[in-house]
């Protein structure tokens, strides 16, 4: 999918991860990404539409499949986005979005189950304390990363970004 | 043209997709329910099939599987097309009988060449239980026919680690030694008389090449020109084919008893040209004489290969005058010139340039379909 565009809603196609499920599907975002959508507070729920459903250790094979689907964004622990503007804005007229803005650090973390790594922006003090409190909202970005299942290393995701929810974050290291 | 049949529940990407692949000259069929695509399947079988993954009531790893257990369409190249964009995903598929995946989005482009690459794929069934052998072939010289039995050779050692060897039957100052920039011992002139050659005979008489490959040469300095008997080119092609996984031929461009008996035992026959009018016209001469010996190839595919920078007539030209399709086409190398000099085949070093990726993809398309087979 092409930048979003001002305005203008339209589905994305995203690979979202549970304790114990990966679950594909669509999800409708306006001109700030998924990441304005886990930001929105008029909902504590995500919604797919056709949500098709994987268990962790078998992540190639679909266990079930759903037209619309909610999922608690308490439970979400990462999202895999193949492309970072289907996340959040990029970009403004003036340069750089906040998002993206500042140097660029490689990154190790864990979240149940997965281990993730990548880089993050960050303008100011190099402390993972810093990046944590000062990122936007309850969802770490980290670029061009991958997400390793800690029990199955044969199993990885790439993306062009993965949201992380920072609640459910356990280590976090940095190189910079 | 070929009948391909699309089976997606997105009806808007159906359509899309039809319409790429009807620019590229074929014929499809949509159909959006998955249990009823099945069943158009068995019934009317296509050329080839595009499947979605993520389809309500079945799954498009569910359909692959049920057609590999079905007599008759064991065959049946399948393309997986799915947003299930992850490494895991294209194992997924190709475990469930896929022949290969791509990942939407998808251009027209990456779409078409994936699709005519699995329509000129050797079929299975045409696999001997040895070793396959490749035969590139042509009468007309400065084709590159070389260049790509050393590229294809070399890409095939890289990708399947197992024993290739790579035969220049060329009968004097052959150039396969050039391109991979050996020093030359022995060539298949050294070979003893037919009587005394064995397996044990001809391996002292082969070079191996640091990549791994082996390579039964042609003399490199021109000698008064000798061609092998057509009982000697039989008898080396069947003592390699034991002893090696895949086996490239680079045919001499000489029409005779020897190329017969060569081209007799090729699984897969790539017939290459260039894209001007005596290269065509000659390829037709050829197919005629090919014809009239009543030869009939297991598998035979057009490899149009550009070697100068501008092509002197588009690929349909060269289509209509071969009256069949051209199954790759490789865009000019700028590169090849520093591979020559350099020695180094480009498939073992710029994975990125035209050459490369196309004999790149045909190896791992020919490794494949050997490793499925085997593991059937």
């Amino acid at each position: 999918m092409g930048a979003t565009h001002f305005g203008r809603n339209q589905l994305i196609h995203m690979d979202m991860f549970t304790d114990a499920y990966r679950v594909t599907g669509r999800v409708l975002v306006g001109a700030g990404g998924i990441h304005a959508e886990l930001a929105n507070p008029s909902s504590s729920f995500l919604e797919l539409k056709d949500a098709y459903i994987s268990r962790i250790h078998q992540p190639g094979e679909i266990v079930t499949h759903y037209k619309v689907a909610a999922f608690s964004k308490d439970n979400i622990n990462f999202i895999v986005l193949q492309d970072r503007r289907e996340g959040i804005p990029v970009g403004t007229q003036h340069g750089r979005s906040i998002y993206t803005r500042g140097r660029a650090l490689s990154v190790f973390l864990t979240v149940p189950s997965f281990e993730i790594s990548g880089e993050i922006m960050h303008d100011g003090k190099v402390a993972p304390r810093e990046i944590l409190v000062q990122s936007v909202g309850r969802y770490q970005l980290v670029f061009s990363a991958k997400a390793l299942a800690s029990l199955y290393p044969q199993i990885s995701y790439s993306g062009d970004l993965i949201l992380v929810q920072k609640d459910r974050i356990g280590i976090f290291c940095l190189d910079g | 043209m070929a009948k391909i049949f699309i089976i997606d529940d997105d009806e808007q990407l159906l359509r899309m997709v039809s319409l790429m692949l009807e620019r590229g000259g074929h014929s499809t069929r949509l159909i959006s329910n998955p249990v009823e695509g099945l069943q158009a399947v068995k019934e009317d079988k296509p050329d080839l099939l595009v499947l979605d993954v993520m389809m309500p009531g079945m799954s498009g790893h569910d359909i692959a599987r049920d057609i590999r257990a079905n007599k008759g369409l064991e065959n049946l190249p399948i393309l997986i097309l799915t947003a299930r964009a992850q490494e895991i995903d294209r194992e997924t598929a190709l475990k469930s009988g896929a022949n290969d995946y791509l990942s939407k989005p998808v251009t027209s482009q990456e779409l078409i060449e994936k699709v005519d690459e699995l329509l000129s794929q050797p079929n299975q069934k045409m696999m001997p239980d040895r070793g396959v052998i490749i035969g590139m072939f042509g009468l007309r010289g400065g084709v590159g026919q070389t260049t790509l039995a050393v590229n294809l050779a070399s890409a095939l050692r890289r990708i399947s680690q197992q024993e290739v060897c790579l035969v220049d039957f060329s009968p004097s100052g052959g150039q396969v030694a050039l391109h991979l920039r050996l020093q030359l011992r022995h060539s298949w002139l050294d070979l003893p008389p037919l009587a005394d050659l064995d397996w044990l005979a001809l391996k002292g008489n082969l070079t191996l090449h640091p990549s791994g490959l082996r390579l039964l040469a042609a003399p490199q300095v021109p000698q008064l020109a000798t061609e092998p008997s057509p009982e000697m080119a039989a008898k080396v092609i069947d003592l390699l084919q034991k002893q090696s996984a895949f086996m490239v031929i680079d045919v001499p461009r000489l029409f005779g008893p020897a190329f017969m008996a060569m081209m007799e035992r090729v699984d897969i026959a790539l017939h290459v040209l260039t894209p001007d009018v005596i290269s065509v016209q000659t390829a037709v001469q050829l197919n005629r004489l090919l014809e009239k010996s009543n030869l009939k190839f297991k598998q035979k595919s057009y490899i149009l290969n550009q070697v100068q920078v501008d092509s002197q007539i588009p690929q349909a030209t060269v289509e209509k005058g071969l009256n069949a399709r051209v199954a790759s086409k490789i865009n000019f190398d700028p590169n090849q010139a520093r591979a020559l000099s350099q020695g180094v085949p480009l498939t073992l070093t710029s994975a990125k340039s035209p050459l490369a990726t196309m004999m790149n993809r045909m190896a791992e398309v020919i490794n494949n379909r050997v490793a499925k087979r085997s593991g059937d």
